[in-house]
């Protein structure tokens, strides 16, 4: 899953499609606007965007909105500070432990 | 690529620093245990492509079993190794640890990324930054 994501943010357009996200619900017409590259190459970011569940499509009409879904940033996040943690504390323990046999 | 560095200063010569990683006898006393467990195993095999084996018993838990690869050993400045716990997650993850030294102490820089090797020339733009900031706007 974290892999998924990651392989999904591991690109400058794809990130730029976030971003853009981020700021709330836009069509797929809109959101490829912005880029130098033909819709065709877009959709085919937007779509990985899909599978990594990073984006979901809802179609009315004619138009397709596409919305950010933030749960596997949090979890790409939590992954982040959840090991931050542990090395932290095991850098801490380590130092204790250089103490003590210094001092006994 | 999902990256984090925690930086620690120590009162101790890079090689005292450095061999704590790789001394069972010191290590089983830091590494991947807690003050509240107790490192039941602890098999570490020091050269390149050597493995380690470290099991983390708490009271009332399942045992915790850390492995991983030795990739490489370059006492005191750098060390670099694989690890994962593959009960909560097959993912191999990396970590560096770089030491310099720094008057009589000594800086450690620890690097951990699971980055698979493929991708590490692929993109060095930070996404952490683009995660926290993303995450900030969604918050």
């Amino acid at each position: 899953m974290l892999d998924t994501t990651l392989t999904a943010l591991a690109d400058p357009t794809r990130r730029a499609i976030l971003a853009r996200l981020a700021a709330g619900e836009a069509r797929v017409t809109d959101v490829a606007a912005p880029f130098p590259i033909s819709l065709n190459s877009v959709s085919k970011h937007i779509r990985m965007l899909e599978r990594a569940d990073l984006v979901r499509r809802r179609v009315q009409g004619r138009d397709h909105y596409l919305t950010l879904n933030p749960k596997p940033l949090d979890e790409a996040a939590d992954w982040i500070e959840r090991h931050r943690r542990l090395w932290t504390a095991t850098l801490d323990r380590l130092d204790a432990v250089l103490q003590e046999d210094d001092h006994g | 690529m999902a990256e984090l560095t925690v930086t620690r200063r120590y009162d101790f010569p890079p090689e005292k620093v450095f061999d704590a990683w790789l001394d069972p006898a010191v290590a089983r006393r830091f590494l991947f245990t807690t003050s509240k467990s107790e490192v039941v195993v602890c098999e570490i095999d020091a050269r390149v492509g050597g493995r380690f084996n470290i099991v983390d018993r708490r009271e009332g838990q399942e045992d915790i079993v850390h492995v991983g690869e030795y990739l490489e050993i370059a006492r005191p400045r750098r060390l670099v190794f694989t690890f994962g716990v593959p009960q909560f997650d097959p993912t191999m993850t990396r970590v560096t640890i770089d030491i310099r030294r720094e008057g009589a102490g000594c800086e450690l820089v620890l690097t951990h990324d699971d980055v698979p090797p493929e991708w590490v020339e692929q993109d060095r733009e930070g996404w952490t930054m683009i995660l926290e900031s993303l995450s900030r706007e969604l918050a």
